[in-house]
């Protein structure tokens, strides 16, 4: 069951790479004429702590662009996406703006990267739409943990388990529940064409398993591998690529929902560190 | 530390001397009323059980006792914030802890007291009458083994900062810090009209300067009780403030859990299971799992000082 999940979701990415460094959304050249692929949200917060030297690893970091936008502050880089199509996009992009000698890609799910890679890290990173293609935290935390080197810290930035579960029809008035918040570890099945950076694409590969993850299933299982949570943010508004009736855009360019700009939380971010004992 | 006019204004000091008490006394008033009004009902209630108590039950949820029950020993020192009329308090007793229950509730601690007295455990039972913002006038330096708060404490609450701050000075070192309470999720949800669904309508982020001021219809505890004229002040808070207020306060997080179920219901037509906890239906006789409706949350004062 879980292969076939995993099987379509591979699917589906490894078809919408393509799309993506095509896309507006993710602005492919902007980010080779210099541009920062990151949100001011991870920037403000894990900046500080991203300088020359650091050793970061990416879980899930696609096709490497938010990779590559923390080796050009410095970092030394890891990325790590199970889509093939994404690692060699990644590749090809880092020898061309010349960052391949601080930046390495590796194809492996989250799961198994005990079986392909070595080492620890300073920061381990991911953001934005990653938890919902895990079937279970569990194994991510092990894996977080895993490479984290005493004294390391792990930040990720993400939607809100909140703004997964609105109804598609929600309406400001009516902000009905369509998700669930609690999943289980059974998935959600998805059967949609169009795509989250291009909502007039025409795809191939339509079918994908999501899961959604409250709070505690993310944070607990962190909190029980020893990691020390520093700080647990939400944010009433999150970046664009997230493509509900419900929402519209800031002044900022950031989105919110309708009729709820200060009081619905869509994204959280949270910081945690390995501590030396 | 015996009972005070908890409607002497004057001694409403903010004693935590961390500024002005966050307490509107608009709020504190319309509440004050409610919750003496409350006792009178929730004593003769079924859902609080007095008589099952007094014969020896434990008021606590199997919950809390699994949660929280193996920090607790004979002699533990255990401080229970906004403890109602002391049910919970006096089952910690019951189990070995030496306590102090505190709540601004004057009905409500003199019932508390009336209790310990009546099943022999007011040795080992006080009971503080005060506002949670003027627990250290009260309590002074005095340091306990485990800090309690559970179920629809920290709605009642504008600032949760100086909560924790209380929560934090008055935990020794190495001390455990507990609470099960309502979800955040589940108190921004109403019902949607004339179904058995929810949508979200309240706020899910807190906005300390806006509390909601609802007519209150009944009682958690008893839904047909008249409550007729009486208003509730309270503030939705999210895990982002409750949990960095704890941490803002040197306590580190131990484990947070999250359920699908409630110890009372929110609307009429949620069902309660033998084991006492109240469910959304799924329409098919079954129940929804599907929302969050509580958790719990447990933090520690390090043992060096750090805090």
């Amino acid at each position: 069951m879980l292969d076939d999940y995993l099987k379509a979701n591979l699917a589906s990415w490894d078809e919408v790479v393509g799309l993506h460094v095509e896309s507006e959304l993710y602005d492919v050249p902007g980010f080779k004429a210099g541009r920062t692929a990151l949100s001011e949200i991870e920037l403000h917060e894990l900046g500080p702590l991203v300088g020359e030297g650091t050793s970061l690893l990416h879980l899930q970091c696609h096709f490497g662009l938010d990779t590559l936008s923390w080796a050009r502050r410095g970092a030394v880089v890891t990325g790590v996406d199970f889509s093939g199509e994404g690692i060699r996009t990644a590749r090809a992009l880092a020898d061309e703006v010349g960052l391949s000698s601080r930046a390495t890609f590796v194809q492996s799910d989250v799961e198994n990267l005990r079986d392909k890679l070595t080492g620890q890290f300073d920061v381990v990173f991911t953001s934005w739409g990653t938890l919902i293609w895990l079937a279970d935290l569990e194994r991510w935390a092990d894996v977080i943990t895993h490479f984290l080197r005493p004294g390391g810290v792990f930040y990720i930035a993400e939607f809100h388990p909140y703004a997964l579960l609105l109804a598609d029809d929600a309406t400001p008035d009516a902000l009905r529940v369509g998700y669930p918040y609690f999943m289980y570890g059974v998935p959600q099945r998805f059967d949609e064409d169009g795509d989250y950076a291009d909502p007039d694409a025409k795809v191939e590969h339509t079918v994908t398993f999501e899961w959604s993850h409250g709070f505690a299933e993310i944070v607990d299982p962190l909190l029980r591998r020893g990691l020390r949570l520093d700080f647990l943010h939400e944010l009433p508004y999150t970046i664009p690529g997230f493509a509900f009736s419900f929402l519209e855009r800031d002044e900022r360019g950031m989105q919110r929902v309708k009729g709820h700009h200060e009081d619905f939380p869509l994204t959280f971010t949270l910081k945690m560190t390995k501590e030396n004992r | 530390m015996g009972a005070r006019d908890t409607d002497d204004a004057g001694a409403r000091s903010g004693a935590d001397g961390r500024g002005p008490d966050p307490l509107p006394p608009e709020a504190r008033t319309a509440n004050l009323e409610l919750w003496n009004h409350w006792t009178r009902i929730h004593e003769k209630s079924d859902f609080y059980d007095v008589d099952g108590f007094k014969a020896g039950a434990s008021s606590l949820w199997p919950l809390e006792r699994e949660e929280l029950g193996p920090f607790i020993h004979e002699g533990t020192t255990l401080l229970h914030l906004q403890c109602h009329f002391g049910l919970d308090t006096l089952s910690w007793a019951r189990l070995g802890a030496r306590v102090v229950g505190l709540d601004f509730g004057d009905e409500a601690i003199a019932l508390a007291r009336r209790l310990a007295d009546e099943v022999g455990l007011s040795g080992r039972a006080e009971f503080v009458c005060a506002d949670l913002y003027d627990a250290d006038a009260h309590l002074g330096d005095r340091l306990f083994d485990v800090v309690f708060v559970s179920w629809g404490a920290i709605e009642w609450l504008p600032d949760l900062e100086r909560w924790a701050g209380i929560v934090a000075r008055h935990l020794a070192p190495g001390g455990t810090f507990y609470m099960a309470e309502i979800h955040p999720f589940a108190s921004a949800l109403d019902e949607v009209p004339g179904e058995h669904d929810v949508q979200v309508r309240y706020r899910l982020l807190p906005a300390p300067d806006q509390p909601y001021a609802d007519p209150v219809q009944g009682s958690y505890a008893d839904a047909g009780a008249d409550t007729s004229g009486l208003t509730a002040y309270g503030w939705n808070h999210s895990f982002s403030e409750i949990i960095g207020a704890l941490t803002g306060a040197g306590l580190r997080l131990e484990h947070l859990h999250e359920f699908p179920t409630s110890p009372a219901p929110f609307w009429d037509w949620m069902v309660r299971d033998d084991d006492r906890w109240w469910w959304l239906p799924d329409g098919k006789g079954g129940r929804r799992k599907d929302l969050p409706f509580s958790y719990s949350l447990r933090a520690s004062k390090p043992a060096g000082g750090e805090a």
